[in-house]
């Protein structure tokens, strides 16, 4: 007993003694810290790693409804107008549906990365040379540039943290940071991709880093969008805790601010052009050859070699795999998880192109002069002349796609032709294209045998994939009504469902058993020569349409003119009709149109026409997006007495709606942002 | 053995019945907010739609210091009354925005101009009203007729607030010039909204049916004060019963949306 006491004691004793001394006060050996990772190059990649890590890339795990680092990836082109998927409907224009958060909370974990790095790789540079130091410190721009832009670009005027907060050394009120003007956030992201350009290698030392020319080329872009915001944005307002200009700019200086984002826009693109590093990618292109310019359009975005490639997100299988095949296959080549024709491309966006019958307002010409159907031998010949480019981005009926024919037809039409066929959306003998017309096939005469078809029941439709009705041939074969990858109207939303199914970025030589989830290693483009020629066009054009004629020594309307000819060049578009074709309001619409077409599908054309503030207010079949807008489709039939098929074109039978207000053009910042802190404000008037 | 069981189970049960005697300290929200915006110039409401372009009323909390009063926003109804039945009693800043002149303007820099929002201790049933200038006012003129599942319906759309009263309270807000004014003041569009619920609107029409006429520019001006006819498109099935109302606005935005002006929703039976 007597011992015991003695033994507490002593440990007693023992434990006083040794909590005084300091040399049990050593940095815990499982805590990475700084001076461990700015020690030598191999701590820094594992420093950029994590920094890349949480890039706010637009790429395959980016969608406009779940935002960042989302792998659920069926709806990349809707909302830009492109596209449709069967998960898309209104115009997804907030981050309520970001699974991981909206941006706001997350972008401040790369912005304090970045600032410790700018903030004490300094104190370590003994370790490293002068070339690497400046590379570390051009990423760490990069990278903060990055978050800003994506940023200003959400929700204009931001806190512009630009310091690594110290916390808990500092009590939290005082590491408070109120959002700044839209200007002075825009002002950031040029100041930042300024010194990232001055402090960048001319070419990356690793794959997936950034360079001089990849910051010029964000530089371009980002500026252009603060140019345009700056141009056309007409909603602005003051904080309601702060009085700051949160969005939008002050209308007395936003002329001459916007022609300083232009000229910014126009000189970083124009430095890509000079350094003549890159170049529009043409290995298999060839004047006058259809097929050529095609397929070369195909393999630029599979090509790792290619030239014209300035940045790509690369992926591996199985470290880091997307699934982009997965939910975008024809359903015909359907993969395993039964994903489909996630993203099927509308008429509206077919029609910008060239190449096949249209009518005097641009649409597509499917009837004659009689107004009867045109009728084709092969449901191929309609677009057999289309211009290479669209056949890149848009499998169009009975394309050929893995060696097989994709098979998209919407139903049978064995009524009589004699006379020709009439227009098929017909209720009650009502022909009726309007949105208040029939919404699917089941509702037209042909089909219900109504009407001029009372009696006889002249249309045949397949209402899924699984279930078809079946018409017995001329020659006694058997046809199913439906194609084997739709469209089934609206109530099978896995096919084709406005008559077109994506192209670009699937890949086609992927066996069909691959094409799974998280399965594809594709890389996804994120910059590339033909965006900064399309930049270096638009910002040509706005700096024409502010009164000038040249920048950095270049003819701006040559230079517009040029990139334009270039893109269409290699697409395979009918050529321009000479250099007058960019000057003025008409030039800039040429060149905006000639940017939906080639960067289709890329993340690009939603944040266009957000910058150009045309979502809402451009008119669309009838209706602007502030009330609501649909889109067209284009449905195949084939006409069993004839052995001939022909096209309807008209409103998408699913009718999916498409809706921004204009004050959505800024996303509302998480409101329980707004509500714990005294200086954060609330967009204006929400 | 049991009985120690019984007691064991007896204290969690006492402990739990006791868990649930601390009551929330604070009273129910049942104070009520409710009044009407009318037009300054006739007394009478200012008619709008249900949805976020309709008149919006926003509430702060003033009572409540811990942190930044937070915006508690609801809308009008369509005859231009609101009511919030659960309300926490306390001292609140009560504004409303609409087609209508703003009631807190705040000029270039962010300084206030003026502020005709209310501050008020809400108690029991408060009611207030708010006097505001519309920027237009619609009339029917006539009652709407059917033919052919069509209805025709004629409007008569006036200035509420004068040119004049407009540029001398929204011209300081962002120092603007004459021509400015002049085009903000330019009525923009007059829709015949068609819905088979009463609650028509903006955000309650039926695409199939309801018109939007668009005017460019400066077209409107002549049409002000004269009889409009617009019909509405498609065919509505006979027999069905429909609700009507015309809208306007002006190209100027209040809290950054363009609002509409509106005058009563009328009931139309299509005959069969």
């Amino acid at each position: 007993m007597k011992l015991k006491y003695f033994l507490f004691i002593l440990l007693g004793i023992g434990s006083i003694t040794i909590s005084c001394k300091s040399y049990l006060d050593v940095p815990p050996k499982n805590i990475v810290n700084e001076s461990d990772l700015f020690s030598n190059s191999k701590g820094m990649s594992l420093y950029l790693s994590r920094m890349y890590s949480q890039m706010p890339f637009e790429d395959f795990k980016y969608s406009p409804a779940r935002q960042f680092f989302d792998d659920w990836l069926v709806t990349p082109g809707t909302n830009e107008g492109s596209s449709l998927g069967r998960d898309a409907g209104e115009a997804m224009t907030s981050e309520g549906w970001a699974r991981n958060g909206a941006y706001w909370v997350r972008a401040f974990n790369l912005l304090r990365d970045a600032n410790t790095l700018l903030e004490n790789l300094p104190a370590f540079k003994t370790n490293f040379t002068d070339a690497e130091l400046n590379e570390y410190m051009g990423e760490a721009h990069f990278a903060r540039a990055m978050v800003f832009y994506a940023l200003a670009k959400r929700y204009g005027g931001v806190p512009l943290v630009t310091k690594v907060l110290k916390y808990p050394e500092n009590p939290a009120a005082q590491l408070e940071i109120p959002r700044s003007t839209e200007e002075e956030t825009w002002n950031q992201v040029l100041a930042d991709f300024d010194e990232a350009v001055g402090l960048l290698p001319e070419t990356s030392p690793v794959k997936g880093y950034a360079n001089k020319y990849v910051a010029l080329g964000f530089k371009s872009e980002a500026m252009l969008f603060a140019g345009s915001v700056a141009k056309y944005n007409r909603i602005t307002g003051f904080g309601q805790k702060t009085k700051v200009r949160v969005i939008g700019f002050d209308p007395a200086t936003a002329a001459a601010t916007s022609k300083k984002y232009f000229t910014e826009a126009y000189k970083a693109a124009d430095a890509i052009i000079q350094s003549g590093k890159y170049s529009l990618y043409k290995k298999k292109w060839a004047a006058n050859d259809k097929e050529a310019q095609y397929q070369n359009m195909v393999d630029m975005f599979f090509d790792a070699s290619s030239t014209e490639n300035i940045y790509t997100k690369d992926y591996k299988y199985p470290d880091l795999p997307h699934g982009y095949d997965a939910y975008n296959i024809p359903r015909q080549l359907m993969g395993g998880n039964g994903y489909s024709a996630g993203n099927c491309p509308t008429l509206d966006f077919v029609e910008l192109f060239d190449g096949f019958p249209k009518n005097p307002d641009g649409t597509i010409k499917v009837l004659d002069a009689q107004g009867k159907y045109v009728l084709y031998d092969k449901v191929t010949d309609l677009f057999a002349n289309a211009e290479p480019r669209l056949r890149a981005n848009v499998i169009l009926p009975g394309d050929v796609f893995k060696q097989e024919a994709i098979e998209i037809r919407r139903g049978i039409f064995t009524g009589s032709v004699a006379g020709g066929i009439a227009p098929l959306r017909v209720v009650n003998g009502a022909t009726d294209y309007s949105f208040g017309g029939p919404q699917t096939y089941n509702q037209v005469d042909a089909y219900t045998a109504k009407g001029a078809f009372s009696g006889k029941k002249s249309l045949f439709l397949s209402q899924n994939g699984t279930s078809h009705e079946v018409v017995t041939l001329l020659d006694g074969s058997k046809m199913n009504a439906g194609g084997k990858s739709g469209p089934f109207g609206n109530s099978d939303m896995t096919a084709a469902f406005t008559g077109f199914v994506v192209r670009k970025w699937l890949n086609p030589n992927m066996p069909q058993a691959l094409v799974l989830e998280a399965r594809s290693d594709q890389s996804f483009i994120l910059m590339r020569y033909a965006e900064v020629l399309l930049n270096a066009a638009e910002a040509a054009s706005e700096l024409m349409l502010a009164g000038e004629t040249t920048s950095e020594g270049d003819d701006l309307q040559t230079v517009a003119y040029n990139a334009v000819k270039e893109i269409r060049e290699r697409a395979g578009a009918n050529p321009l009709a000479g250099a007058g074709d960019v000057l003025g309001i008409p030039g800039r619409n040429l060149i905006r149109k000639e940017r939906r077409k080639e960067l289709a599908f890329e993340h690009k054309i939603l944040w266009d026409i957000r910058r150009w503030r045309t979502q809402h207010s451009d008119v669309l079949n009838g209706f602007t997006q502030a009330d609501g807008a649909y889109y067209r489709g284009l449905y195949p039939f084939y006409a069993s007495a004839v052995n001939k098929y022909f096209f309807d074109a008209g409103f998408e039978e699913a009718r999916k709606r498409f809706r921004i207000t204009e004050q959505e053009y800024y996303f509302m910042i998480p409101s329980g942002e707004v509500t714990k802190s005294p200086v954060i404000d609330q967009q204006p008037g929400r | 053995m049991k009985r120690t069981l019984y007691i064991i189970g007896g204290l969690i049960l006492l402990a739990g019945t006791d868990a649930c005697t601390k009551l929330d300290n604070y009273p129910e929200p049942k104070e009520t907010l409710k009044g009407t915006v009318v037009d300054v110039a006739t007394g009478e409401p200012v008619l709008t739609d249900q949805g976020s372009e309709g008149t919006r009323v926003r509430m702060r909390e003033l009572t409540w210091t811990a942190s930044e009063p937070e915006n508690l926003d609801f809308f009008c109804m369509k005859e231009g009354i609101f009511q919030n039945t659960k309300v926490f009693q306390g001292t609140y800043n009560v504004r409303v925005d609409g087609a209508f002149i703003p009631l807190v303007r705040l000029n270039a820099d962010g300084d206030t101009l003026a502020n005709e929002s209310k501050t008020l201790e809400i108690k029991g049933v408060t009611e207030l009203e708010f006097k505001v200038q519309p920027f237009l006012k619609l009339e029917w003129v006539g009652t709407p007729s059917v033919a052919n599942g069509k209805v025709t319906a004629t409007v008569k759309v006036t200035r509420a607030v004068s040119p004049a009263d407009f540029k001398a309270k929204i011209g300081p807000m962002g120092n603007y010039s004459d021509d400015e004014l002049n085009e903000m003041l330019q009525v923009t569009d007059v829709r015949l909204f068609v819905s088979q619920v009463p609650y028509v609107g903006y955000r309650e029409w039926d695409n199939r049916y309801s018109t939007i006429v668009n005017y460019a520019g400066n077209a409107f001006e002549a049409l002000l004060g004269q009889p409009v006819t617009i019909t509405t498109q498609g065919t509505i099935p006979a027999g069905r019963t429909v609700f009507i109302r015309a809208a306007a606005r002006i190209n100027y935005a209040t809290e950054n949306i363009k609002r509409h002006n509106y005058n009563a929703a009328v009931r139309v039976d299509i005959p069969r």
